[in-house]
């Protein structure tokens, strides 16, 4: 589902949102800190911090349902993963720095941007819960004619 | 303050920070997606910019239920938004403004036209919370908050004083913008007055600019000045920067779209890189009589709550710079007294540099020096007058009222603007070839000052 270019697009350090609805059809919808794409491109595992990771984890305990958004601020380029809850567990200290690196990375997207990084130093990035998710599609979602247009 | 508190936070709806749109297909299948802009409604509705079809778009036709977070950028904290889909505009003051905020940028980028406003979706805000994971800094709040702060009645008070003291149509634009910069600490802004073609406007004067772009043309739309002229309402665009990204995000190129620059045209003037910018219309009477822009590299510098002060400090400027052009044309058209006593002869008072070639192209009726492009319309045709004048008549002195009579020149018998043009080809000639000077010398007199021996050519 998601090859070799795209995995690295996801994991090198952007925006990313994992979005869930509960059994009322209402949307809930969390920062996630990092992303990691499995080698087969089955799964992917979005870091989210425990102090988010309630509604979301709620939701897809209940039916399964989410969609991951990714998106690069310095050039809008962004996709959307659709898929289905598979696990969740709480990630590990040998994580950390690799959740760090993603979000240092999306820091200086922000700089670039105009936001300084200091500016978000109080936002919680960890402990984070570590979602995995079975991917059944990928969308564009860079602003456009092309986006909504499915990719894998 | 309501229930909800959704009025304290205007500061989010800048467009600043990308806002984050969840929501929910009939079948269960949610969706996550990024939002270019997300506008302050009233106490309970927010407006959500709709410019492409998408799967939010369907979504909350099918469900309305919908969660959107934006983030302050005075104190970066998250906020989530529960919302309910009411209903989409196509028109009236929320989509004007929308869609003006939008065209603005589009235009600035060349996408006028294809990058548009399709309907501005109107939300029902059921609840507003904090996001734990996006905790703020109230602190940095207050304090960016004073240093922003920056249209107070005082600094009103001192701009007025200011302008009050002008003498002159000239040392008031001068005196604007310098004020601008000293009193609200504005280092980039332009001043643009109605252009010699209908739905145009020409930048008059300039600060802080290295090329100073006076000369340059703005059509009526394009770009913020533009944009300004043709709503006639005033555009505040916070994170320019970010709507531009979006914008070229859209992918589509400037030239792509068929634009390029026409032939003889001076580049406005700008900052390569605006973060926020400030266009105002400055009317009397509903009459537009120019357009001030302020730019800044800084994302978050205009706020939505100065929008008022400057739409204030807007209408005081346009009577103050109509009252100088009625001034100047006023003098400029009665019969001059006589010329100030000590004028010196002025042709050749200084040693001559190098010699200049100044040729009038009859087609585009423009001037060029030294094959560079310096002016065209009315100006060119006073220059190419006066330069002909001294030829022939080893004339240096100048009326306003001659020129006024002179039928070759065609100036419209109502509102002809001459004061204006003279200001504007006297800036020219100082930025472009200052061999040649056009210097007042007192109530609708001038004199012709040339540094440097001139051939006067003249070209189909």
């Amino acid at each position: 589902m998601i090859d070799e270019v795209l995995a690295a697009f996801l994991q090198e350090g952007i925006a990313i949102h994992l979005g869930t609805r509960n059994a009322a059809l209402e949307p809930n919808g969390a920062r996630a800190i990092a992303a990691r794409v499995d080698g087969d491109g089955q799964h992917i595992e979005v870091f989210v911090p425990d102090v988010a990771v309630g509604p979301v984890l709620a939701d897809l305990r209940d039916n399964g349902q989410a969609a991951v958004c990714f998106a690069r601020p310095q050039d809008d380029r962004a996709c959307q993963v659709k898929g289905v809850f598979a696990s969740a567990r709480p990630a590990t200290q040998a994580e950390e720095p690799m959740v760090a690196g993603q979000w240092r990375g999306f820091l200086d997207q922000l700089a670039i941007i105009g936001i300084p990084g200091e500016s978000t130093r109080p936002w919680i990035v960890w402990p984070c819960t570590a979602v995995r998710i079975r991917v059944t599609a990928v969308y564009s979602q860079t602003p456009g004619p092309d986006a909504g247009k499915r990719l894998s | 303050m309501s229930a909800l508190g959704l009025e304290t936070l205007t500061s989010c709806f800048q467009g600043l920070i990308p806002s984050m749109f969840f929501t929910c297909a009939a079948d269960g299948t949610p969706n996550a997606a990024y939002l270019s802009h997300v506008d302050y409604v009233d106490a309970s509705h927010v407006a959500l910019s709709f410019q492409f079809f998408n799967k939010s778009r369907r979504n909350v036709a099918e469900n309305p239920h919908a969660l959107v977070r934006v983030i302050d950028p005075d104190t970066q904290q998250g906020w989530a938004l529960r919302l309910r889909y009411v209903r989409s505009e196509t028109e009236g003051e929320i989509f004007d403004r929308m869609a003006l905020r939008i065209e603005a940028i589009a235009s600035y980028c060349g996408l006028k036209g294809i990058f548009k406003l399709r309907a501005a979706d109107i939300y029902e805000v059921r609840s507003v919370t904090k996001v734990p994971e996006e905790p703020g800094l109230p602190v940095v709040s207050d304090r960016r908050r004073e240093q922003n702060g920056v249209f107070t009645m005082q600094a009103l008070q001192n701009m007025a004083v200011r302008v009050n003291r002008a003498h002159g149509l000239e040392h008031l634009l001068d005196e604007i913008l310098a004020g601008l910069e000293d009193i609200f600490g504005f280092t980039h802004s332009m001043i643009l007055l109605p252009g010699e073609r209908p739905g145009t406007l020409i930048t008059i004067a300039t600060r802080g600019y290295v090329e100073k772009g006076v000369g340059a043309e703005a059509r009526f739309g394009e770009g913020i000045t533009g944009m300004v002229a043709e709503a006639r309402k005033p555009i505040r665009i916070a994170g320019l920067m970010r709507g531009m990204l979006y914008a070229y995000a859209a992918r589509f190129r400037a030239e792509e779209a068929g634009w390029g620059p026409p032939q003889h045209r001076i580049p406005m003037p700008g900052l390569v890189n605006p973060a926020s910018q400030l266009g105002v219309p400055l009317l009397v009477r509903g009459e537009l009589v120019g357009v001030l822009c302020i730019e800044s590299e800084i994302p978050y510098r205009f706020h939505e709550e100065d929008k008022v002060s400057v739409e204030v400090l807007g209408s005081f400027l346009a009577i103050a710079i109509q009252n100088a052009v009625m001034h100047e044309a006023a003098e400029g058209s009665s019969e001059p007294r006589s010329a100030a006593a000590g004028s010196l002869p002025a042709a050749m008072s200084a040693p001559p540099v190098r010699r200049r070639e100044v040729s009038f192209h009859q087609a585009d009726e423009c001037v060029l020096v030294d094959g560079e492009y310096l002016i065209r319309g009315l100006p060119a045709k006073i220059l190419r007058k006066l330069l002909l004048a001294h030829v022939t008549e080893g004339r240096t002195e100048f009326t306003n009222r001659e020129l006024r009579l002179d039928k070759s020149l065609q100036l419209p018998e109502y509102k002809d603007n001459l004061e204006t043009r003279l200001l504007l080809l006297r800036r020219r000639l100082d930025e472009k070839c200052p061999d040649i000077r056009l210097v007042p010398a007192g109530r609708g007199r001038f004199r012709l000052e040339l540094r440097a021996p001139f051939g006067l050519v003249e070209r189909p």
